[in-house]
């Protein structure tokens, strides 16, 4: 529950839009670890959708603050092969000046980078390598990506 | 060949809106445009599928206003099915909505418009941002994240989630509130109407008359305006007539399912998403010295078709507002102010729902039946006007599905405010961060 974001000291955040095919990847490996895995008592795994800025913003001011953040997340990165499973630093991606114009457009990794920086989160961001983002909607993720649900659970499991 | 400024992301993981401004040779703006990205196929996708299961799925259009999809959705489904959900579900979609929306409308003051405010639209990107707010007022920081807190805590316990809601449903809502729950939400919505009170004082006091300069040049357009009002013509964000109201304030009703009749879906060659218009305004044109067909949805929209706000203390702040700015109020930045009057209306309507006892009813559900039928579903999201407009076949499957979202009704005007502040700023080629973060600031008061 969102509520409990601040009673717990691990949080994993699966985000991304299960209406857009690998992109879902993120609400697929939170959904496993609750069905299928015993998660320890001080972690939380919540299927952030594509809100995961909100929650962001809230943990930046708060005063309680997790130990760690987990951010499990789909992306498109040059030289991986589709399922791959690989962490990201955050400080590997630029944070220069980007486009805050609104609560649908303010960048996350300017936000992670922050808390980072200003508030000793450990942030480890899970991602996993596509295979195809589709130009319209479409449910479901491709066979590689679903094949590595289950390695990025184990992967966060050790980890916390 | 004059050059372009480009304000845009470095990234693609999230954040694809995008601002370009065309300098002249002379180094004057030229042309500008804005730019945003939409997930499309969705009427595809949703081909086919039953209609009641329509309010779970359109959850995941978008990470931050759920409830409002949420609930046009079961909206259009409540039409399509031709049922009327029992007065309790009502109330209670309504105290989802009016809940969901303070936090939604305190996060937007507190972290994306103040930092422009009270830190300074000039200052260095490092320490204009939430960081910074830290910093700057640290007390309220504090304040903003237990109310937000308490605002998703008063969804999960009792709706069960709130970020991809299931609450809701065509014929009313999947259960009742008893009396236990109703004594336990009650003061916890007292607690957040207080803090609305000292949001909407706190700007007035401290934020709002530092920049009443830049909120008269900044952005500034002469558009009409599009919300929903009930039969007493005061703001609602969640039934009632949609109003278009003309740029002099002259304004016409219709229904939801009217909505066709008045307005058009233009395409411009440049942007996948479409511009909706006033069809009866004589044309389309994104003209800033002559407009045709633009009007405006979200905050100030709203504030400014109602003849009224639907609650005391709303009110009290909507007649000082039109006593200082007048109605119809044109200023983009008023935007910020429109919508710590609606948060204030937000709060005290879930207080007012809260002490009705009539929200304890357990009848809170009509049965539906499969038909074949139109139906539009329409609330006031937090950033605009939001229609559902779905059509079935005789097993109740969806054949067609037209959505119009807030932040489209706005993609007109947000392009001629940008075009206006840029150039209102940017004069001989001269500009600077700050001067680019002004023409942002345009963008962000529509929080598109």
């Amino acid at each position: 529950m969102l509520s409990e974001i601040f009673d717990k000291s691990i949080l994993i955040f699966g985000c991304g839009n299960i209406l857009l095919g690998d992109d879902g990847f993120g609400p697929a490996v939170v959904k496993r670890l609750n069905d299928n895995h015993a998660l320890p008592e001080h972690a939380l795994a919540l299927d952030m959708g594509t809100g995961v800025r909100e929650v962001l913003f809230d943990l930046i001011l708060s005063e309680s603050k997790p130990e760690k953040i987990i951010i499990v997340d789909a992306v498109d990165h040059p030289g991986r092969q589709p399922g791959e499973v690989f962490e990201i630093a955050v400080e590997d991606i630029p944070a220069k000046k980007i486009a805050d114009f609104s609560l649908h457009q303010f960048p996350t990794v300017n936000m992670l980078k922050e808390l980072k920086d200003h508030t000793g989160i450990d942030i480890t961001i899970l991602a996993a390598q596509v295979q195809e983002i589709p130009e319209e909607l479409r449910e479901g993720l491709t066979p590689p990506l679903a094949a590595a649900v289950e390695e990025a659970c184990r992967r966060i499991l050790r980890n916390i | 060949m004059g050059k372009v400024i480009n304000i845009q992301p470095v990234t693609r993981i999230e954040g694809h809106a995008k601002v370009a401004i065309h300098l002249d040779d002379a180094g004057n703006v030229a042309d500008t445009k804005f730019h945003v990205q939409t997930l499309r196929g969705f009427e595809k996708f949703c081909e086919g599928r039953p209609a009641e299961e329509m309010p779970r799925i359109v959850c995941h259009i978008c990470g931050i206003c759920p409830w409002a999809h949420h609930l046009a959705s079961s909206k259009a489904g409540d039409a399509v099915f031709g049922v009327t959900p029992p007065p309790a579900a009502v109330k209670l979609r309504r105290l989802m909505q009016n809940i969901a929306y303070v936090s939604d409308k305190i996060l937007h003051f507190y972290f994306l418009a103040a930092p422009d405010f009270v830190i300074g639209p000039d200052a260095d990107y490092s320490v204009r941002n939430v960081v910074g707010i830290v910093g700057a007022a640290p007390d309220i920081a504090k304040q903003v994240v237990h109310y937000r807190h308490l605002g998703a805590q008063m969804l999960e316990h009792f709706a069960g989630r709130a970020i991809h809601p299931t609450f809701s449903l065509p014929g009313g809502v999947s259960k009742p509130m008893n009396e236990a729950e109703r004594q336990e939400m009650l003061p916890q919505a007292k607690e957040l109407l207080e803090f609305a009170k000292f949001t909407i004082k706190f700007a007035k006091e401290n934020v709002f008359p530092k920049y009443l300069d830049a909120i008269q040049k900044l952005g500034v357009i002469k558009v009409g305006y599009l919300g929903t009002v009930n039969d007493e013509g005061a703001l609602d964000f969640y039934d009632g007539k949609l109003r278009l109201m003309q740029p002099d304030g002259a304004f016409e009703e219709f229904t939801y399912e009217q909505y066709t009749d008045f307005i058009g879906e233009h395409v411009e060659p440049w942007s996948y998403q479409k511009f909706p218009y006033a069809k009866k305004w004589g044309g389309f044109a994104l003209d800033l010295e002559n407009p045709k067909g633009v009007y405006r949805t979200n905050t100030l929209a709203r504030i400014n078709v109602a003849d009224k706000m639907k609650t005391p203390l709303a009110q009290a702040e909507l007649e000082e507002f039109r006593a200082a700015f007048g109605r119809p109020a044109h200023q983009t930045l008023l935007y910020h102010y429109a919508r710590l009057i609606e948060l204030v209306q937000c709060a005290e309507e879930a207080v007012q729902l809260l002490e009705d006892p009539e929200i304890t009813s357990p009848e809170v559900r009509t049965k539906i039946e499969p038909r074949e039928a139109r139906g539009v579903g329409c609330v006031e999201a937090p950033r605009g006007t939001l229609i559902h407009d779905y059509e079935t076949d005789k097993d109740g499957l969806i054949k067609s599905v037209n959505l119009i979202v807030g932040t489209t009704h706005n993609n007109a005007a947000i392009n001629l405010s940008v075009n206006q502040a840029a150039k209102e700023t940017i004069k001989g080629g001269n500009y600077d961060q700050g001067i680019l973060n002004k023409v942002e600031m345009a963008v962000r008061a529509y929080d598109p």
